[in-house]
């Protein structure tokens, strides 16, 4: 596993994009520790691949909050719902932890599958299991992460490449 | 030193009911196998299976978190013949779509302990119908005291094939030196 570029917010940001990609590894790992500005406990970021904004993505989510768990999908949308991003309304040193799979995002043959694992701090806080799918077998050369809120100072996301040999 | 290790990369040129990674080095501490893979069984969602070993024996154990739907379930096998009923596309799902699984093998070649096995899959698809997606957490054990030398991956219970371009990735992970 390499890390092939981190990104830091040092101010608020609408959005974060990891562009020119290189297809030289297997699988692709994205690690986001995130907090959104705005009124609410969290809210969802949306997750797009080399700029495509058709309706070309589908989110399946499994979560935990609160005393609460249950499943749910979103068919064919511009944009995967995903990651969930802390909110202004939880206390301010919390982030939320997640972890993104991106599985042979080079090979075109495939559409691309992801899987995200996470933990959005707050009150409640909520645990997910996701998967994403993008109905394009282009090789994915560009991801984009924008806030529905502003992306905070402090945001981390870094994007690792890992090889097959 | 390297934390993660390739030990191999499986790419299907053709169906296969099953993928096999033998002669496994006792030298890491964890294995890690990541898969993209789909099914050729006539249904939307199948099924992936493990059997360490060679070992047909009635000796896996797992509990699993399980969403198709908007409830989530729970599920158990104890004393199964295989390891873990973990999603993956099938026939009748979006074409050229194919699952994430990841699965890790801790201390597996630590013969003091049965071997501890957790994995996450995912069965996407273009569809937010019940029943017509799913996803996946699995716990469990095998066991026995032995290394594992040998994994095999299962497409069902051998009945059905991975298709074509299913890849397999098996990682040896290292702790510190």
């Amino acid at each position: 596993m390499e890390a092939i570029e981190t990104t830091y917010l040092e101010a608020d940001a609408a959005s974060v994009t990891f562009s020119s990609i290189p297809a030289t590894y297997e699988h692709l790992q994205l690690r986001c520790s995130i907090r959104v500005a705005g009124v609410g406990a969290r809210n969802s970021t949306n997750l797009t691949f080399n700029g495509d904004t058709g309706s070309n993505y589908t989110l399946h989510r499994m979560h935990g909050y609160g005393t609460n768990i249950s499943g749910a999908g979103w068919a064919n949308q511009p944009a995967v719902y995903a990651p969930d991003a802390t909110g202004f309304d939880s206390t301010s040193a919390d982030y939320s932890g997640v972890v993104v799979d991106i599985l042979d995002y080079a090979n075109t043959n495939k559409n691309t599958s992801c899987l995200f694992s996470g933990y959005i701090a707050g009150i409640p806080d909520l645990m997910a299991v996701e998967s994403a799918l993008w109905d394009a077998t282009a090789a994915v050369s560009s991801i984009t992460l924008t806030g529905t809120l502003p992306i905070t100072r402090g945001s981390q996301y870094t994007l690792y490449g890992i090889k097959s040999s | 030193m390297a934390c993660w290790n390739v030990i191999e990369h499986q790419e299907l040129s053709s169906g296969a009911s099953s993928v096999s990674f033998t002669g496994i080095s006792a030298s890491y501490d964890h294995l890690v196998l990541l898969s993209s893979a789909r099914s050729d069984e006539a249904t939307i969602t199948g099924y992936m299976n493990f059997q360490v070993n060679g070992d047909t024996g009635t000796n896996y154990s797992r509990r699993s978190l399980n969403a198709t739907t908007s409830t989530v379930g729970t599920s158990s096998g104890v004393n199964q013949s295989v390891f873990i009923y973990q999603y993956v596309p099938a026939l009748n799902s979006l074409a050229d779509t194919f699952g994430v699984m990841e699965t890790w093998f801790i201390d597996y070649s630590n013969t003091s302990n049965y071997t501890q096995i957790l994995s996450q899959s995912v069965g996407p698809n273009n569809s937010s119908t019940d029943s017509q997606w799913g996803l996946r957490l699995s716990s469990g054990i095998w066991t026995s005291t032995a290394a594992i030398n040998r994994v095999d991956v299962l497409c069902d219970s051998g009945s059905d094939d991975f298709v074509q371009y299913s890849t397999f990735t098996l990682y040896g992970i290292n702790g510190a030196a």
